[in-house]
C-alpha cells in the first residue's frame, strides 16, 4: 500500500468515525415512533462506526490525518490517528456497539428509547473524537459533550428523584475538574497561539516552569474528576442509577478512561513539573486502595463494581505515575473489556432478578449459567488471576511500580490487589452461590447473549495483544516511547513480555496477595472477631470516609451559585439593554485605559 | 468618500443607534420595542456601507448591508408575529404584564 493511498483512506476514515455515530442518532431521532426500525437503526449505525474504528487501527501514524482550517482562534480541527486515538477509538466504538445490543433485551418495552439512542450514538461519536483530536479545544468540546451525555443517560429514568440527583451530581463534578482542562487550555493558547496539541508538546520545554505546572494539575484535576478518582471519586457510584449497559459503557469502559487517556497524552511533558508524576502516583494509589475497601463493604452490585472501576482507574492512574505509560495503556484495555462485559452480566442479572441489592440474590448459577459463567471469567480478570487479560495487564503495573516508583506505594497496591480479590469473590458468591429462596428468574435474551459472549471471549484473549499494541504505541508515539525497540511487536512480543511478567517476582508477590485475600474470604468465619473490632473502619467506607461531604459541598456551592445568579437574569428587555450598553461603556473604558497606557 | 459625506454618515448613525438603544431602554409595548429595534438596526446598516466607503470596498459593505437587510427582514416579520399572538393570548402588549406570566 502506498501512503499516499493510505492518506486518503485516513483522511476520510477519520471524520466518518467521529461522525457516523452522530448521524446515526439524527436518523434515530427522526425515525419517531418506529420501535423496530429504530433500535435497528441504533445498531446498524453503532456497527458500522465500530468497523470504521477498527479499520483505522492498522492505518495508525503519528501524522495528523485529517485537518479542517477553521482559522482565527479556532485554528485547524485536525484528528490524529496516534496509537491512543485509535485504540480508544476502537475501544469506543466496539463498546458502544455491543451496548446497543445488549440494550435491546434490557430496555424492552420502555419508554424514551428514541432519546436513549440518540444519546449513546452521540455519545460515541464525541467519545471517539475526544481521543482522536489533536487540537486543544476540540478536546475540551468533545470532552464536555461526553459529559452532558453522560448526564443524560444517568437520568434517563427522569421521574426518579435518584436518577435526576446521581446526573446532576455527575454533570457538576466532571464540569468543575472540566475548567481545570479549560484553563490549562487557555493558557497554552496564550502562550503557544495555537490550540494544536503536537505543537504544545514540542514547544512545552519553553514555558515558564511555574505556568507549566499550573496547566500540568489542572490538567490532573480534569483527569481526577473525569476518572472519578481521589477526592472526586463518589460521582461514580451515584452514576450507577443509568440504565446498566449504560454504566458499562460510559462508566465502565470509555467515558471514565478520558482522564486516564488525558493524563497519558501529556505525561512526557509535565513529568518534568516538580511533584507532577508524584502526584499523580499518590492520587492513583490512594483511589485504588480507598475505593477498594468500599468495593468490600458495599452491597449494591451495581456499586461494588462502581467501586472497582474506580479501584482500577487508580491502578492506571499509578502507573502513569511510575512513568509506565504503556502498561497503564494496556490494563486501560483489559479492564474496558473485562469491566464492561462484568456490568453487562450484572445488568442480565438485575434485569432478571429485579433488584441490585445482592443480599437478595444467591443461587442464580444453575439459573442463570451462561450469565454466571461470564461473570466469573470477568471477575477471574478482576481479581488478576491466570490467565485472564487482567491477570496481564495489572501484574505489568505492579511491576513497574516496584522498580520505578516509590515503596510504600507499591505496598498499598499490594494490599489493594489483595483486597480485589476479596471483594470480588464476596460478589460472585452473593449473587451466584449464596443459599437462596427458591424464585422465578430466566436466563439472559438472546441480544444480551449477543453481547456478552465475544466480551468473555475478548476477556480471555485481548492479552495476546500485548506485543501487537506496544508495538503501536511505539511506532505512533515517539515522545512517549523515546527508546521503542525496533523488533518487538506480534505474538513474539507478546510472548516477550509474558515472559517477563512470569518472571518477575512481583508477580508471585501479587499472587500470594491474592490467594491470600481469596483465603480470608473463604474461611472468613474465624475473623469474624476482627471484623466486629473494624466495625468503625466499615461504616467510615460504607459513608464514603467523607469524602462524600467534599462532593455533595462542591455540589451544593455550584447550585447555590447559580440560585444567585438566576436575580441578574430577570429577562426583562429593558434591563438586558441597560446592561449591554453600560458593558459596551466598559469595554470602551477599558480599551481607552490600555491605548493611553501603550500611547 | 469625502470629510464631510463621512462626518454626516457617522452622525446619522450614531443619532440612530442612539434612538435605538433609548428606546430599547424605556418602551415597554412590543410593537413599540420592535420598532426601536428596527432603528437601531437601521444605523448597523449604515455604518457598514460608510465603512465600505472609507476603506475603498464599498462591494463589501454594501452585500453586507443587503445581507442584514434580509436577516433583518425575517427578524422583525417573527416578532411582529409572536407580538401579534401575545397580544391575542395575552390581551396585552405591555411587557411588565407579559414577563409576570411565568411565574
Amino acid at each position: 500500500m502506498s501512503p499516499g493511498v493510505t492518506g486518503i483512506q485516513v483522511s476520510w476514515l477519520l471524520p466518518l468515525t467521529v461522525f457516523v455515530p452522530w448521524l446515526g442518532a439524527l436518523v434515530v431521532l427522526a425515525a419517531g415512533r418506529a420501535g423496530r426500525l429504530r433500535t435497528g437503526l441504533a445498531i446498524a449505525f453503532a456497527a458500522a462506526d465500530a468497523v470504521l474504528a477498527v479499520l483505522l487501527i492498522p492505518l495508525a501514524s503519528d501524522r495528523v490525518g485529517f485537518s479542517l482550517t477553521i482559522g482565527g482562534v479556532f485554528g485547524e480541527l485536525s484528528l490524529q490517528p496516534d496509537g491512543f486515538g485509535v485504540f480508544l477509538a476502537a475501544v469506543a466504538a466496539v463498546i458502544g456497539g455491543l451496548a446497543v445490543v445488549f440494550s435491546v433485551d434490557y430496555l424492552r418495552g420502555e419508554e424514551g428509547q428514541g432519546r436513549y439512542y440518540a444519546l449513546v450514538l452521540f455519545f460515541i461519536g464525541a467519545m471517539v473524537g475526544l481521543v482522536l483530536s489533536a487540537n486543544l479545544l476540540m478536546v475540551v468540546i468533545f470532552w464536555e459533550i461526553t459529559a452532558l451525555c453522560s448526564w443524560a443517560l444517568i437520568s434517563f429514568n427522569n421521574d426518579d428523584p435518584k436518577a435526576v440527583a446521581g446526573g446532576i451530581k455527575a454533570l457538576i463534578v466532571t464540569g468543575l475538574g472540566g475548567v481545570g482542562l479549560l484553563a490549562g487550555s487557555l493558557a497554552i493558547y496564550a502562550q503557544v497561539g495555537s490550540f494544536d496539541i503536537p505543537t504544545f508538546m514540542a514547544r512545552a520545554n519553553g514555558f515558564p516552569p511555574r505556568l507549566l505546572a499550573w496547566i500540568g494539575f489542572g490538567f490532573l484535576a480534569a483527569a481526577a474528576a473525569k476518572s472519578a478518582q481521589f477526592p472526586f471519586q463518589t460521582w461514580l457510584p451515584d452514576a450507577m442509577e443509568a440504565p446498566t449497559p449504560i454504566s458499562a459503557l460510559i462508566h465502565a469502559a470509555t467515558m471514565v478512561n478520558a482522564g486516564v487517556y488525558l493524563l497519558a497524552r501529556f505525561s512526557p511533558v509535565f513529568s518534568g513539573v516538580p511533584g507532577w508524576s508524584l502526584s499523580v502516583l499518590a492520587v492513583g494509589a490512594v483511589s485504588a486502595f480507598i475505593a477498594a475497601t468500599m468495593a468490600a463493604v458495599a452491597n449494591d452490585l451495581k456499586r461494588v463494581l462502581a467501586w472497582s472501576t474506580v479501584s482500577q482507574l487508580g491502578f492506571m492512574v499509578y502507573a502513569i505515575g511510575a512513568g509506565a505509560v504503556f502498561q497503564s495503556q494496556f490494563h486501560l484495555l483489559s479492564h474496558s473489556v473485562f469491566k464492561a462485559l462484568l456490568f453487562l452480566a450484572a445488568g442480565a442479572v438485575i434485569h432478571s432478578v429485579g433488584t441490585r441489592d445482592m443480599r437478595s440474590m444467591g443461587g442464580l448459577s444453575r439459573k442463570m449459567p451462561l450469565t454466571c459463567a461470564v461473570f466469573i471469567i470477568g471477575s477471574l480478570a478482576l481479581a488478576g488471576i491466570p490467565p485472564v487479560n487482567g491477570f496481564w495487564s495489572k501484574e505489568m503495573i505492579l511491576g513497574a511500580g516496584l522498580t520505578r516508583g516509590p515503596f510504600w506505594a507499591y505496598i498499598i497496591m499490594l494490599v489493594t490487589v489483595g483486597l480485589t480479590a476479596l471483594y470480588t469473590l464476596r460478589c460472585v458468591w452473593m449473587v451466584f452461590f449464596a443459599p437462596a429462596e427458591d424464585r422465578h428468574v430466566h436466563e439472559a435474551g438472546p441480544a444480551m447473549k449477543v453481547a456478552l459472549i465475544p466480551l468473555a471471549i475478548g476477556s480471555l484473549v485481548t492479552w495476546l495483544l500485548a506485543g501487537p499494541f506496544q508495538a503501536l504505541l511505539e511506532r505512533t508515539l515517539p515522545l512517549h516511547f523515546p527508546a521503542a525497540v525496533a523488533d518487538s511487536g506480534g505474538l513474539k512480543g507478546t510472548w516477550a513480555i509474558a515472559s517477563e511478567v512470569l518472571t518477575a517476582p512481583s508477580t508471585w508477590i501479587a499472587l500470594g496477595v491474592v490467594a491470600l485475600g481469596a483465603f480470608l474470604w473463604t474461611v472468613r468465619s474465624p475473623f469474624k472477631g476482627i471484623g466486629a473490632r473494624l466495625r468503625p473502619v466499615r461504616r467510615a467506607a460504607e459513608a464514603g470516609y467523607g469524602f462524600e461531604a467534599i462532593n455533595r459541598g462542591i455540589m451544593r456551592g455550584v447550585q447555590g451559585m447559580g440560585e444567585g445568579l438566576r436575580s441578574t437574569q430577570s429577562g426583562l428587555l429593558n434591563w438586558n439593554v441597560a446592561a449591554i450598553v453600560m458593558a459596551v461603556i466598559a469595554v470602551l473604558c477599558a480599551v481607552w485605559l490600555v491605548a493611553g497606557q501603550g500611547g | 468618500m469625502s470629510n464631510d459625506a463621512w462626518t454626516i454618515a457617522m452622525a446619522a448613525v450614531l443619532g440612530l443607534v442612539a434612538i435605538g438603544i433609548y428606546g430599547m431602554l424605556i418602551v415597554r409595548n412590543l410593537i413599540k420595542v420592535v420598532v426601536a429595534l428596527q432603528i437601531f438596526a437601521k444605523g448597523t446598516i449604515l455604518v457598514m456601507v460608510a465603512a465600505g466607503g472609507i476603506s475603498g470596498k464599498p462591494a463589501v459593505g454594501q452585500s453586507l448591508a443587503i445581507t442584514v437587510i434580509v436577516a433583518d427582514t425575517v427578524v422583525t416579520v417573527m416578532a411582529l408575529a409572536l407580538a401579534i399572538q401575545v397580544r391575542r393570548w395575552c390581551g396585552t402588549l405591555d411587557t411588565r404584564v407579559i414577563s409576570r406570566l411565568r411565574r
